[in-house]
């Protein structure tokens, strides 16, 4: 993994770019989140050098705690007894990673309790979750950690008690600061971090905070039937076992843009021939994955374009809408927010080379009507997945998410959208020193309104 | 703001539906304590849960209910104590009992908007099935397995339902290759656990399920050498207690009868004969390991180490039998005896090591204890994570039928963390459970005779002609030559509450479909018919015609306009047929090639994977990897 210097795909590695987090300007409301990552000089960021000259990229180059720490300590009888179903599906040996694995989980509403409960019930070692806010009323409609007695007490610190019966062998800890005061040292004692309910720029200087540490970042949300999970492992090596195939794989294969063949061996057990893989996967940060083209097999029939999920586009207007207002949802009520939202939704629409009937009045109106809501069994399908992602990921096995995956519960979907930039993207968005690459605001004029 | 406030926001006009909805839960384990949760959260207003089981520890990993201090309490009792804090607002009913039980007859069935199921054995999925189907109750069927799940809706004649597709029957091995050619692990372990533990502890004359007979006939010399061997063993099963009953057990089933087998030596052509073993020597080995340390049961263990769990498992069996036996003899209670349970150490100690020992004899991998209890007790693997994904889109499929929107639920699939969605089917025109007319009636069961039933229901009321039979479970009942049956009153017959009859017309003439009805003990209305037909107001029960051949229905037309790529590997099919048709939805996955493709990989993956699961030993559970949910 050292010795890897350019993204498979041929491109310069764009994790390390130079860019730093853009506070909003004219916005008195605008989140205070002042670039965290510690200005040098130029302002640049400090360890990654930004022009690349060093090529030995010593940021993700340093495996993380959690490759370093091979498992020693032995799991006792009693554990074994306890996770017996989970260890007959994906072994000890991600049992005893688990157990040394330290999780940080942003966000304690509802998604962020079906997160918790899911890593904890699995036997992580050490979880902390934050949220500086305190538990309400439309909360209780959503989280089963929290009861009536609880509303006004800060949500992680409320969540506590009942988080901890459930696996008493995890250490626990609570954290009632505002992520966005923390510096970017904060997220280095984590192996991961996993961060729900945010606005992108807050979402984007976490991502880079890890970034800088080599710790690997997701990042979650969810609105009434809607919701997204996203990926930035940085570097990440997994193993893949399967069935021996006709065509064998070989070291060095692409099988994606972003992944790549590090290993093969086999296993024979009885009669079957078991593939055992290693591969290398490489990663996008929130903030070019978000400016990233959809891959060519999404757009390059009509048909795979008729197939892209409308949610995407929404999904990236809500992004700009919360960047460009403070952070705050769209309003259904107030008609300039849905001016302003449905033409950053054709806005998007249009970017993403899709289909203009593709993005129908009735999706945004659905959309828009569930923002900022959460439900039972949406976010327990996100924080299904996006806990079971986390495990395979400290396993290393299995096929992480890469890198985004948007859930829409009306039509029962739940699809992978790998955003990377081409070349040429990558290319000029390095040469803008990170500056927003796209052109400004472009007029409404998409064929879509909302009444 | 209310806690519904998110609810009424997301669901709108649904989420009246939902606060007004009566719905069933069948089960709290893996899924149920999910579903329960998740239902309760979103304020579905009366919701009964239903488990016969108890807390198990190794249940905790997953249903995030129950705690250290609830095992061996009632799942369901400590579901509705817990799932009730989340929501004191709705109305939660817990039952601890079988959801066979007669108390849960078809009226209570009826009183549902939703059934869910949420269980861990085909026989309770059926029974809720036809169920629901004669109550006409839109069942949310689920069921996980490792990283897969699915969730299908079944609604009487829009789709198919539980049984409209044959299920995997359970494997079972022939009798020589478990008693004389093993050449797997799996071989060995259902050997310990079907021969020699009902052998030494069990009712002999129980024959296994596990162990096929079909090719004895072609194997009649060995077959009776096998038939003595057992014999001889049951003679030393009276030396039971004394001290050298150990020995003699080992020098019968590890020595003597493998030099019986190496000596044909036609069997051994093609094969490294078995090579029997000495009590002597792995006495000897075993004397000079400490043999009170715990053995880990990770670790695959030394052929003496075997020995040593052999003797020390025989004997605490041994003892517990005596002792149960001296019990039992001053109750006159009929003999006790010992089955396999992988929960009770003895029990499993005894199969690990004696299998162990005879795949060592026969030069077959040894496994550890561990390994051995997943498949002699086919043991599912579960997690919490799919399970509450499957939970929740079980949610969101409530929510769809609770509009009527029975077009818009689908059948989805978990795959490793991919959902894939079908069409539902249309229920199959041959499935013997949904592809009959479906009556109810209400009997006087005091006063009813099975005239009753056939003249006034089936002659008067519904317009069968002279031709025609009426079954019960245990078989004809009535037909024109059977008449003696008619004075005899329906309890006399075994027609009792909650049982179901079936009813063929048999005239050649146009005859009608199958009917089924079900019995419900409940005097009629009208006191002088003390059997009468069930119909809603508004509603007659109409048997529609035997299709004739030409106009018979074009079954599974349904969009079949996908790659064709059958799943079905080593001869051992995963899922439901219909597979073949699944739409895979992560398709910016490029690793995985073509939809067709992609679908072979993760199917013949986790048959590798999970190559145990290949030679699971099933007792009564689901073969179909797919529909079992954990317990
Ligand atoms: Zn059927």
């Amino acid at each position: 993994m050292n010795g890897e210097h350019s993204l498979p795909d041929g491109s310069l590695p764009i994790e390390n770019t130079n860019e730093v987090p853009q506070p909003a300007v004219n916005d008195p409301n605008a989140p205070n989140f002042i670039p965290f990552i510690p200005a040098v000089g130029n302002g640049f960021v400090p360890i990654p050098d930004p022009n690349f000259t060093n090529m030995t990229l010593p940021l993700n180059g340093v495996p993380s705690q959690m490759d370093a720490m091979a498992p020693t300590q032995t799991i006792s009888a009693d554990e074994i007894a306890l996770y017996d179903r989970q260890i007959r599906l994906w072994g000890m040996q991600v049992q005893q990673r688990l157990r040394q694995a330290n999780i940080l989980l942003i966000g304690m509403r509802g998604l962020g309790n079906e997160i918790a409960k899911n890593l904890v019930l699995a036997g992580i070692g050490t979880l902390t979750v934050l949220d500086h806010e305190l538990v309400t009323g439309e909360d209780l409609g959503v989280q089963f950690l929290v009861t009536e007695a609880h509303i006004g007490q800060n949500r992680a610190e409320a969540a506590l008690p009942e988080l901890q019966k459930l696996n008493p062998r995890v250490e626990l800890y609570t954290d009632a600061d505002d992520i966005k005061e923390k510096l970017p040292e904060y997220f280095h004692s984590f192996d991961i971090t996993i961060a729900t309910g945010l606005p992108v720029d807050v979402l984007c200087n976490i991502n880079m905070a890890c970034r800088a540490y080599g710790r690997k970042f997701y990042a979650a949300d969810t609105h009434g039937m809607y919701g997204f999970i996203f990926a930035d492992l940085c570097l990440h090596d997994f193993v893949v076992e399967k069935p021996r195939s006709n065509r064998p794989s070989k070291i060095g294969d692409m099988e994606t843009p972003t992944r790549s063949v590090t290993a093969v061996d086999s296993k024979r057990e009885n009669q079957t021939i078991t593939d055992i893989i290693a591969y290398h996967e490489t990663y996008t940060p929130l903030r070019l994955a978000n400016l990233s083209p959809l891959p060519a097999r999404s757009r390059n029939t009509r048909r795979s374009k008729m197939r892209v999920t409308p949610l995407l586009s929404c999904l990236r207007a809500l992004f700009d809408f919360q960047s460009q207002s403070g952070g705050h949802l769209p309003v259904i009520r107030r008609p300039a927010d849905l001016a302003m939202f449905t033409r950053l939704a054709n806005q998007k629409h249009l970017e993403l080379e899709l289909l203009p009937e593709t993005l129908r009045a009735d999706f945004l109106r659905s959309f828009l009507q569930n923002l900022g809501a959460e439900i039972s069994p949406v976010v327990a399908y996100l924080g299904g997945y996006l806990a079971q992602d986390v495990i395979n990921v400290l396993g290393q096995k299995e096929a992480p998410l890469q890198n985004f995956l948007l859930f829409d519960g009306e039509d029962f979907t739940a699809t992978q959208y790998s955003l990377h930039p081409i070349n040429d993207d990558a290319m000029a968005m390095m040469n803008t020193n990170g500056l927003p690459m796209m052109p400004g605001p472009v007029p409404a004029e998409g064929p879509v309104t909302v009444t | 703001m209310p806690r519904d406030q998110y609810a009424r926001q997301s669901l709108g006009s649904t989420y009246r539906l939902v606060k007004e909805s009566r719905v069933l839960l069948v089960g709290a384990g893996g899924i149920g304590c999910e579903l329960l949760k998740n239902l309760v959260l979103t304020g579905f207003g009366e919701i009964h849960i239903i488990d016969l089981d108890t807390i198990d520890l190794s249940n905790l990993n997953r249903q995030f209910l129950f705690r250290q201090e609830h095992i061996k309490k009632p799942k369901a009792l400590v579901a509705k104590e817990v799932a009730q804090k989340f929501n004191p607002g709705v109305k939660l009913i817990a039952h601890h009992a079988n959801i066979k039980d007669r108390q849960f007859n078809l009226e209570w069935f009826a009183g549902f908007n939703i059934v869910f199921n949420a269980l861990d054995n085909m026989d309770a999925r059926r029974h809720v099935n036809k169920m629901c189907l004669a109550v006409d109750v839109p069942l949310i069927e689920s069921g996980t397995t490792g990283f897969k799940g699915q969730v299908q809706v079944i609604k009487k004649d829009k789709t198919a339902c539980y049984d409209c597709t044959a299920k995997t029957t359970p494997i079972s091995y022939p009798v020589c290759t478990i008693r004389s050619t093993p050449s797997q692990p799996i071989h060995c372990i259902v050997w310990a656990k079907s021969y020699l533990l009902p052998e030494l502890f069990g009712v002999s004359e129980d024959e296994p399920t596990e162990l096929d007979h079909s090719g004895d006939t072609d194997n009649v010399e060995e077959i009776e050498k096998l038939r003595q061997e057992a014999q001889a063993l049951k003679k030393i099963r009276e030396s039971m207690g004394s001290d050298d009953f150990a020995k003699h057990v080992f020098d019968k089933v590890f020595k003597e009868d493998i030099e019986r087998l190496v000596n044909m030596e036609d069997m051994w052509k093609d094969k490294k004969p078995p090579e029997p073993l000495s009590y002597e020597t792995l006495e000897q080995e075993a004397s000079s390991i400490n043999s009170s340390i715990k053995l880990d049961g990770q670790r695959i263990w030394s052929p003496a180490e075997n020995f040593i769990v052999f003797k020390d498992s025989l004997s605490r069996l041994s003892h517990r039998l005596a002792e149960e036996q001296s019990k039992a003899s001053k109750t006159a209670q009929p003999l006790p005896t010992i089955t396999f349970d992988k929960d009770d150490d003895d029990t499993m100690d005894f199969v690990a090591a004696t299998g162990n020992l005879r795949a060592i004899i026969f030069g077959i991998e040894t496994k550890s204890s561990f390994d051995i209890k997943q498949m002699a007790g086919n043991i599912i693997p579960a997690i919490a994570t799919t399970n509450a994904m499957v939970a929740g889109l079980c949610v969101m499929q409530a929510f769809k039928v609770l509009r009527g929107e029975f077009t818009r639920t689908r059948w989805l699939w978990l795959w490793n963390g991919s959902l894939r969605t079908d069409q539902l089917e249309k229920p199959n025109p041959e499935c013997p459970v949904c592809s009959v007319a479906m009556g109810r009636v209400h009997v006087d069961l005091e006063k009813a005779t099975l005239n009753d039933l056939v003249q006034d229901v089936l002659r008067t009321r519904l317009g069968y002609g002279e031709e025609l039979t009426v079954l019960t479970d245990a078989g004809i009942v009535y037909d024109p030559d059977l008449e003696d049956n008619l004075e005899k009153k329906l309890t006399d017959l075994d027609i009792e509450d909650a049982s179901f009859i079936l009813v063929k017309d048999e005239e050649d003439d146009n005859p009608r479909i199958d009917l089924r009805l079900a019995i419900e003990a409940k005097k009629p209305t009208d006191q002088s018919k003390p059997v009468a037909l069930v119909e809603k107001e508004g509603e007659t029960l109409d048997i529609p015609r035997r299709p004739t051949k030409e106009d018979a229905p074009n079954g599974g037309d349904v969009d079949g306009d996908d790659a064709n790529g059958s799943v079905v590997t080593n001869g051992f099919s995963i899922a439901p047929p219909t597979v073949k048709r699944k739409r895979d939805l992560v398709d910016d996955d490029a690793a995985s090639g073509t939809p067709a493709k992609k679908l072979q990989g993760p199917v013949a993956a986790e048959v590798a994977k999970n190559s145990a699961l290949n030679a699971i030993v099933i007792d009564e559970d689901d073969g179909t990897l797919l529909i079992a949910d954990d317990d």
